[in-house]
């Protein structure tokens, strides 16, 4: 059977230290990469933190994943990249997503037309880093005559965060990779759609898929509510086009509802075992390990663990390195 | 005094990393790393040379506000002493308007002082929240941007003829706040035989300033009508090189400190007289170590 790899994944608002220990375990163990989720909301430079996991993780990858056009300056995202390929070639990955809606409507920014914003800043990016000068006015940005002064010649896998239909055809044909997010049912018809594109590629093979859910094991009562509540965040935030694919639109109504009124904690109340298991990836190290197999059987060439990990972090991490490794 | 080198963030990481080694070597005060929107991002290239040094102090800028937002340039700041301790400082400012028109940045209509004052406002709330402690700069050259230097903790000043360098502190009245720092950040070749294509490099450096330089300074100092033809050429044209024939050496005076290593010690008397604290000597002075050391020889005469 395919072997998906095993990633952990971290946000860029978690605390240093967790930072440090998840980086350690990464080093020590044959976990492929490290994803570091920006958090818009968070008070730190996400560019930094992956510059800083990438020194003191030597050999493995290390993704952003993702970052959002509509935040930054085009040219920034370009720049902090190429620091961030300069200090290590061939592992750091771009991750390029347009976020939730309730994140950019905090931040006053409106994304009319997602495919077009990642389309035109991916390109954007190519050109800019094959050395060319780019004019294009496009629909987050603008670019008259730019040409990047630090003689970028090299290519950035660019991973792209995607989950409607759209979007996903788009990814199919342009993307490095593709970073799934959502049902656990919906990941075959994402992929089935990311192939089905991906042979309108002029080069050949189809973009890498990375699949991040909330993982975390539970041990008891407390876990398992932890993991509702995660369900029901994410149950909220997933477009409802995305629920439609996979036909448990119905089921997520009462939580979007009471997510909306009263908060995640009251909807988790209505997170069944079916949306549960849909939603996070939660249980003990093996169980978890067992889905994350089913997930490579499904086409998913990496796997992203946490967070939230579970309530001890750093145990659970290793339980489920470890698991993974003995298969 | 203090003095600073200012490495190009053009330049590749390994140079830079070097040059960043070479100067903490030779026990300069600072190690400016700059940012525009054609360069690395500074934020990750300063992380990358405080991972290799440990005592120089590292300043980031001049980041611009219009490209960067307050929280972006407090959360780069949070994220760098966190890990590597108290070690940086910030200069920000509007940076240079051509640079920032070709990534969709337009200047014109503005009320730019206020603007930079009210990033610095909420800069250093975040940073008081993070329990940082950093110095905030203010990069600037007329007279408006000028103006609000005392809500800062230092100001950098993009000139280095002395007469230019008093008309600012005299116009501004930057003396007024006895505990306001006062730099001055330039395109730099202090040297002991010149090198005529670092020379060259000095003169595109400095054209680049002189291009980005506000209207009334170029007006009272009698550059203004020659640079507003270089500026045209310049529009039209993705780099400089091909222009800087157009540009007379004066204004490479104007905005540079190109000049013999006995020459520094008196030019230095001059600013010191006005009452600057920090001369930073910007690209090409960091160009390789030779010319790293040829500065420190002129500065130890």
């Amino acid at each position: 059977m395919r072997r998906a790899l095993l990633d952990l994944g971290v946000t860029s608002a978690a605390p240093l230290s967790r930072i440090r220990g998840v980086v350690s375990i990464a080093k020590r163990s044959d976990v492929y990469g490290i994803w570091l989720a920006e958090d818009i909301d968070s008070a730190a430079d996400v560019f930094v933190q992956a510059g800083i996991a990438m020194r003191s993780a030597p050999t493995k990858r290390i993704g952003i994943g993702m970052t959002i056009p509509l935040v930054y300056n085009v040219s920034t995202i370009a720049r902090a990249s190429a620091v961030l390929m300069e200090m290590a070639p061939n592992r750091f990955r771009l991750g390029l997503g347009v976020g939730s809606v309730r994140g950019l409507a905090r931040l006053t920014v409106e994304v009319r037309r997602p495919c077009k914003v990642l389309r035109e800043t991916s390109e954007a990016l190519r050109w800019i880093y094959n050395g060319e000068t780019v004019t294009l006015k496009g629909e987050c940005f603008e670019l008259d005559n730019y040409l990047a002064r630090y003689r970028p010649r090299f290519t950035i896998p660019i991973y792209l965060g995607v989950r409607g239909r759209a979007l996903l055809r788009f990814a199919g044909r342009m993307a490095d990779g593709v970073i799934l997010s959502g049902p656990i049912r919906y990941v075959e018809k994402a992929i089935h759609i990311l192939r089905e594109e991906a042979t309108l590629r002029r080069s050949a093979g189809s973009p890498r898929v990375v699949f991040w859910l909330p993982t975390l094991v539970t041990r008891n009562k407390a876990d398992r509510n932890l993991a509702r509540t995660m369900a029901a965040t994410m149950i909220a935030g997933t477009p409802a086009n995305v629920l439609e694919m996979t036909g448990i639109s119905d089921g997520a109504v009462d939580v979007r509802r009471t997510a909306r009124e009263q908060g995640y904690d009251a909807a988790s109340e209505y997170v069944t075992e079916e949306l549960l298991n849909n939603f996070t990836i939660s249980g003990a190290p093996e169980q978890i390990c067992e889905v994350f197999q089913l997930l490579a059987k499904l086409g998913v060439s990496e796997v992203v663990f946490g967070p939230p990990y579970g309530r001890e972090i750093f145990r659970s991490i290793r339980e489920v390195v470890r698991t993974w490794e003995s298969l | 005094m203090k003095f600073g080198l200012g490495v190009n963030a053009n330049e590749s990481l390994r140079h830079i990393v070097k040059t960043s080694i070479a100067a903490e070597t030779l026990r300069f005060d600072y190690l400016w790393i700059s940012d525009s929107p054609v360069q690395l991002y500074a934020p990750v290239v300063a992380s990358v040379v405080a991972s290799e040094t440990s005592r120089i102090r590292i300043g980031l800028g001049l980041m611009s506000c219009l490209l960067h937002t307050p929280n972006q340039l407090s959360n780069a700041l949070t994220t760098l002493s966190d890990n590597h301790g108290n070690r940086f400082d910030l200069c920000i400012g509007v940076g240079d308007r051509r640079q920032l028109r070709r990534v969709g940045i337009h200047t014109g209509t503005q009320k730019l002082p206020l603007g930079v004052l009210e990033a610095k406002r909420r800069i250093v709330s975040h940073l008081n929240d993070a329990g940082i402690r950093a110095k905030i700069w203010l990069g600037a050259q007329g007279p408006k941007m000028l103006r609000i230097a005392d809500g800062f903790d230092g100001v950098l000043l993009n000139y280095s003829k002395p007469e230019m360098i008093a008309w600012a502190i005299e116009k501004a009245r930057l003396r007024r706040k006895p505990t306001l720092a006062i730099g001055t950040y330039s395109p730099s070749y202090v040297h002991l035989r010149p090198d005529p294509s670092i020379l060259q490099m000095a003169k595109v450096s400095s054209t680049v300033v002189a291009l980005g330089t506000a209207g009334p300074i170029l007006k009272n100092f009698g550059l203004h009508e020659i640079l507003r033809r270089v500026r045209k050429m310049a529009d039209s044209s993705p780099t400089l090189e091909p222009i800087v024939q157009a540009v007379p050496d004066d204004v490479i005076e104007a905005f540079s400190i190109t000049m013999k290593a006995p020459n520094l010690h008196e030019y230095l008397t001059k600013l010191k007289l006005l009452g600057v604290g920090q001369v930073v000597f910007s690209y090409p002075q960091s160009y390789s170590l030779t010319t790293i050391r040829e500065l420190t020889r002129a500065l130890n005469y």
